[in-house]
């Protein structure tokens, strides 16, 4: 008998605003803090929580630094990030399939 | 609902979704195609002077005026180092935009590919420099002829849009680019038979204005992002 999909849900990353963190930061390969927040409409200490969540799992690399007089904060999805959102996904993907499954059964 | 699914904050269809918008709101941010069609019709416009007061090489007299064997040395230098420049300016406008709004780009590859693109048609200058030939009495052109058209100017930087519209992800920019590929390989197989020493002019101001009204169009359309984020 295979596993059921959601026992391989991470759960650092199974959650919304993570996999959102996790989904920009992918796309964009680096991403500055304050486009995070404006793209997943969160205040900078909500957002800053998630954050370490995702630091401390190393799923993230967070770089400080200045551009020109303004301090900016830059993220970067790490090798193992990059492989917890495609396991996400793939676990997601095979979620709704048995779900569809499991209801065209019950339906016919 | 089974109590197993009630404690999933979100479901995995609405979690997808989510995901995919996030995606496309990031392609959006990074996009800024407008510069890259602006800088190219740029260049194109530049080519007319290049075109008209460079002397022409390797011509010879005929009954009736002069034969020359191809374009001349002015115009094979400037195409190469035009383009390497716009690649050099379009890459720095990127990074710019990158920094401003606060997301990165993925111009890398867009990079590469139209160095490599300034490098063939530089090699391919080089060898229409060394083996010029005459232009074909008949309404044919020989298949090396053909093969320069390839390398030309034009379809090197419509080759350099459809690069673009895959780094960019954008439908819009492809369409436009292969119409753009069309115009270019058309305009690559025509023999210009003429004394006027405008006799080049369509060939530059049908692409520069195509390029101006794409880049127009695609400024009308950008995205409207915060300017510092």
């Amino acid at each position: 008998m295979t596993a059921h999909p959601a026992n391989g849900l991470d759960d650092v990353v199974h959650q919304r605003v993570r996999l959102g963190i996790l989904t920009i930061t992918h796309e964009a390969r680096r991403v500055e803090f304050g486009f995070l927040r404006s793209a997943l409409q969160l205040t900078a200490g909500n957002l800053g929580q998630h954050l370490a969540v995702l630091e401390k799992a190393e799923l993230i690399h967070i770089e400080k630094g200045y551009e020109g007089k303004r301090p900016r904060t830059w993220i970067t999805l790490t090798p193992a990030g990059n492989t917890a959102l495609r396991q996400e996904i793939a676990h997601l993907k095979e979620l709704v399939r048995q779900v569809e499954q499991a209801h065209s059964r019950t339906s016919s | 609902m089974t109590e197993n699914s009630a404690s999933v904050p979100d479901s995995p269809e609405h979690l997808l979704a989510a995901v995919r918008d996030l995606a496309r709101e990031v392609r959006v941010a990074q996009r800024g195609t407008w510069f890259p069609l602006l800088v190219f019709a740029a260049i194109t416009l530049l080519a007319i002077p290049v075109e008209r007061y460079v002397p022409p090489s390797q011509c010879r007299a005929v009954d009736d005026g002069l034969i020359c064997a191809g374009p001349n040395l002015g115009v094979l230098v400037y195409w190469p180092v035009a383009l390497v420049v716009a690649y050099v300016a379009i890459a720095a406008f990127y990074i710019r935009q990158a920094r401003r709004r606060g997301v990165g780009t993925r111009i890398g590859p867009y990079v590469v590919v139209g160095a490599i693109m300034a490098v063939v048609l530089a090699c391919a200058s080089v060898w229409r420099g060394l083996h010029p030939f005459m232009p074909p009495t008949g309404d044919g052109m020989p298949p090396h002829t053909v093969l320069f058209g390839l390398a030309s100017p034009g379809v090197a930087m419509a080759l350099a849009l459809l690069v673009l519209a895959w780094v960019e992800r954008y439908p819009a920019l492809l369409a436009f680019g292969l119409g753009f590929l069309v115009i270019m390989l058309v305009q690559s197989n025509q023999v210009i038979r003429s004394s006027s020493p405008w006799h080049f002019l369509p060939q530059l101001l049908i692409p520069a204005v195509v390029l101006l009204l794409g880049s127009a169009a695609f400024y009308h359309v950008r995205p409207t992002i915060p300017q510092d984020a």
